[in-house]
């Protein structure tokens, strides 16, 4: 490094100039990375949603056998494991275009209320995994009679 | 020009925030593999929710047209806690070449996966030319 420029500037310019670096990195740190769609993106995407009387999970698993399908609950966390299998084509085909996904995948999620673990049913329809867990009874609404003294 | 063959069609998102599930009618892109073996091409498309009996695929001209339709109906009675994506209609549209026998595309939907099978045409399939000696 050489010779500088000297900048006849004030003595708190040069505050401003770090201020200003500082911005710039915080910037590039906060910025998430700008992936499209599914990439980014947890596998399975799931809805959860709740009625009185259940807790429903919903998780968009298109092409999946259920031999490879493993759903737990343990307390209040729901755990779905998975395998995505490649079609197996012949060894001749080529891919010209390949969006899908495919793989192992795992994630467990936090319930909204406590279940009744051992009344926990799932089911399989369209490519759509539904998860059905029924309130425990402590979750559920209780009446409070009060009586009159 | 939005019409009920080729509706707008978006990007399926994720949704970062809480957010309640509506929205009758929207139109999301569904993923497609494609990939070609010495007799057919096959296309796979993942549309999960959609069973036999509310999807349209349609030849019009040189294009594909496929429609799949997913009923919201589920969610009349709960309430949205938490939610990832949105449940929407899929739509995608593809243009083939004449290498294709038009007449015998096949299709079938399992677990919410759309397979179409696109058969070659006679005159583009590899065959092998033999030498007649004289």
């Amino acid at each position: 490094m050489g010779l500088m420029k000297w900048d006849r500037t004030g003595p708190l310019d040069s505050l401003t100039h770090i201020q200003k670096e500082m911005i710039d990195l915080l910037d590039i740190l906060s910025s998430t990375p700008q992936m499209e769609g599914y990439a980014s993106m947890e596998f399975p995407p799931i809805i959860v949603s709740a009625n009185e009387e259940h807790v429903f999970v919903r998780a968009e698993l298109p092409g999946i056998q259920i031999a490879d399908l493993d759903i737990q609950v343990v307390d209040d966390v729901l755990t779905i494991k998975g395998e995505r299998k490649l079609v197996t084509v012949t060894a001749k085909a080529t891919y010209l275009r390949r969006e899908r996904n495919y793989g192992t995948f795992a994630r467990s999620i936090m319930l909204p209320e406590k279940v009744d673990i051992e009344r926990v049913s799932a089911s399989y329809k369209n490519g759509v995994l539904l998860v059905k867990l029924p309130k425990a009874a402590e979750a559920k609404p209780k009446q409070v009679m009060i009586q009159k003294a | 020009m939005e019409t009920k063959e080729h509706p707008t069609v978006g990007k399926k998102k994720i949704t970062p925030d809480k957010c309640v599930v509506t929205g009758k009618g929207e139109w999301y892109f569904p993923l497609s593999d494609i990939y070609e073996t010495p007799d057919n091409f096959t296309i796979l498309i993942d549309m999960p929710g959609v069973g036999n009996e509310n999807i349209s695929i349609d030849l019009r001209g040189s294009e594909l047209v496929i429609n799949g339709e997913v009923s919201q109906e589920a969610y009349t009675d709960e309430k949205v806690v938490y939610n990832e994506y949105n449940i929407g209609h899929y739509h995608r549209h593809f243009v083939i070449s004449d290498a294709i026998n038009r007449d015998k595309i096949e299709a079938k939907i399992s677990d919410g996966v759309l397979s179409l099978v696109l058969p070659k045409a006679e005159h583009v399939k590899p065959r092998k030319i033999e030498v007649r000696t004289e």
